[in-house]
């Protein structure tokens, strides 16, 4: 059932998904800045979690459609 | 395919294809990729600003003689700079004879806010935000404006009629 085919949407929406996860870690980033600023450090380890989680939500995304990519290409011999 | 054949192509076969399906493929799993890498960046540089906040050690302030008491009428204000000599601040005593002090640095895009007496309210000629100057406690608080974060407060103290200036309350 897996094509080339399959995969150009699949890539297309883990692209999208993958972008908006690091558009949210920029605002923890920009957030924790701010806030290191101003000086009130409790929030600061919850964002750093907080990242940390949507970064390894990234990695299974990409290594996921990775291996999908992995497949295919062995099963078209490409 | 064997795997014989399939070890004699050439890996920069997989970046370059010829067609237009195969290249738009590589296109999105290369920035796949690379959004990842830029995850683990931020991931890290907010695990940077975590350490960097639990390591900094509580400010320590010198005591700093402000002016004299009796020299500040109900509703007027003095300015003095606390805790160095690039720190602005406001000594205001409001209506009821309370005295008070904050930085006079606004917290939305650091202009230098001004004491309204008639509103008991620190404003911001900038952008029109304000800060209540009541409360005895924290920050003036915003009120009006762009402002979202307190005015940091000054801890005073009198003194047989001198105000001196404790620390900084955040």
């Amino acid at each position: 059932m897996e094509s080339r085919k399959q995969g150009i949407p699949l890539f297309s929406a883990t692209c999208f998904l993958v972008g908006m996860l690091v558009v949210i870690q920029l605002w923890l980033l920009s957030a924790s800045m701010e806030e290191l600023a101003a000086g009130d450090v409790p929030p600061l380890a919850r964002a750093a979690v907080a990242s940390a989680i949507l970064f390894a939500a990234n990695f299974g995304l990409v290594r996921y459609v990775l291996a999908f990519d992995r497949r295919q290409r062995r099963s078209t011999g490409d | 395919m064997s795997d014989a054949k399939r070890v004699r192509l050439p890996r920069w076969r997989e970046d370059f294809p010829v067609k237009w399906e195969d290249d738009h493929y590589v296109t999105r799993r290369e920035l796949a990729k690379f959004l990842t890498l830029g995850s683990a960046l931020l991931a890290g540089a907010n695990a940077v600003v975590a350490v960097v906040g639990a390591r900094r050690k509580p400010e320590t302030y010198e005591p700093r003689r402000v002016a004299s008491a009796s020299a500040i009428a109900p509703g007027q204000s003095m300015l003095f700079r606390y805790p160095s000599d690039d720190d602005p601040c406001v000594l205001v005593r409001m209506r009821d004879g309370t005295l008070a002090a904050f930085s006079q640095v606004c917290t939305h895009l650091s202009c230098a806010v001004v004491y309204r007496p008639d509103e008991e309210r620190l404003f911001c000629p900038c952008h029109n935000g304000a800060f209540a100057c009541s409360g005895g406690h924290g920050g003036a608080r915003p009120v009006a404006g762009p402002p979202e974060r307190a005015l940091p407060r000054i801890a005073i103290e009198l003194r047989d009629d001198e105000v001196w200036a404790l620390g900084v309350e955040r």
